[in-house]
């Protein structure tokens, strides 16, 4: 008689749980989003454009730099893991939903800083501070 | 009273050698920018008067709460040099303007230098606030010498 299945030893086979999403994906897609709001309200509305310039160029970098992080972590299994966010409706009013935008990029980023690996720390912090920064650009 | 309590320290009871030198930096670097904010004043028209002593409060503040932070982890909190070396002659309003951008931007990377050597939650949320309000403020300096980019993407990035 062949030897007996072992059912038991099978079932002690779980697949391992896939790893929870790096919350500084999330940071980088909003940083995305807020690049091309930015791009959207330079287009349409040319009072602010210098100032919603800067603020896509820099939130372009903030995903770079975020993004670039995601991928050393955890290397992407295909190289075209980051879509590009679609082209936004304009706001009315540009300045504050800019404003909006940057407020809460800063806490997303903030909250993070006290709980992340010291390099991450360091990088979130930065977002957060230039975040900040930016809405004084608006002013 | 000769001797005062002090005020139950929320921060860290200890700090190992590389946060400490990293926040002894940034208290050096709190101390220059005072320093830099009484200087740059006389060669500054009165308009700026608000912006200046926001700036000035604001530093004291943060070197007072670091200088406490310093002292509750055991260590001896860096004193203020006599005078700084200045990146340049401060002689008019531009170049003061442009001393106080070099001199918050000094502060924003020794802060984000704290950052990356502690895990320590209060003075990971204490260098975060003095890199912030360094940015907004280089960045309002930036604009009133009519700077551009007003703000580096990632402020206190160092280099």
């Amino acid at each position: 008689m062949a030897a007996l299945v072992p059912v038991v030893a099978a079932c002690t086979e779980e697949p391992s749980a896939p790893p929870p999403p790096d919350p500084l994906a999330e940071l980088a897609a909003k940083a995305r989003a807020d690049a091309a709001l930015a791009t959207a309200i330079a287009t349409a509305q040319p009072a602010l454009a210098t100032a919603a310039t800067e603020i896509a160029t820099a939130r372009t970098e903030h995903a770079t730099a975020l993004q670039a992080e995601v991928d050393r972590e955890r290397p992407p299994v295909s190289s075209s893991s980051t879509r590009p966010p679609a082209t936004p409706d304009v706001p009315a009013d540009g300045v504050a939903a800019l404003v909006d935008a940057l407020t809460t990029a800063e806490k997303q980023a903030a909250d993070l800083v006290a709980s992340v690996p010291r390099y991450r720390a360091g990088l979130l912090g930065s977002v957060a501070a230039g975040c900040a920064s930016l809405r004084v650009v608006l002013t | 009273m000769t001797s005062p309590t002090p005020p139950p320290s929320q921060g860290p009871s200890s700090l190992p050698d590389d946060a400490a030198q990293a926040t002894q930096d940034a208290l050096g670097a709190e101390h220059a920018a005072l320093w830099v904010y009484g200087l740059v004043s006389a060669f500054l028209p009165a308009d700026y008067g608000n912006a200046l002593q926001e700036g000035s409060n604001a530093h004291r503040a943060r070197r007072d709460a670091t200088e406490l932070l310093l002292s509750g982890a055991g260590q001896s909190p860096r004193s203020a040099e006599a005078a700084y070396v200045l990146p340049q002659e401060v002689a008019d309003e531009p170049s003061a303007l442009a001393v106080l951008v070099v001199v918050e931007t000094d502060v924003t990377v020794a802060w984000r230098a704290v950052l990356e050597r502690t895990d320590d939650k209060t003075l990971r949320a204490a260098a975060l606030g003095g890199l912030t309000d360094a940015a907004v403020r280089a960045t309002r300096w930036r604009r009133a010498a009519g700077q551009t980019p007003a703000t580096p993407p990632l402020p206190g990035t160092p280099g």
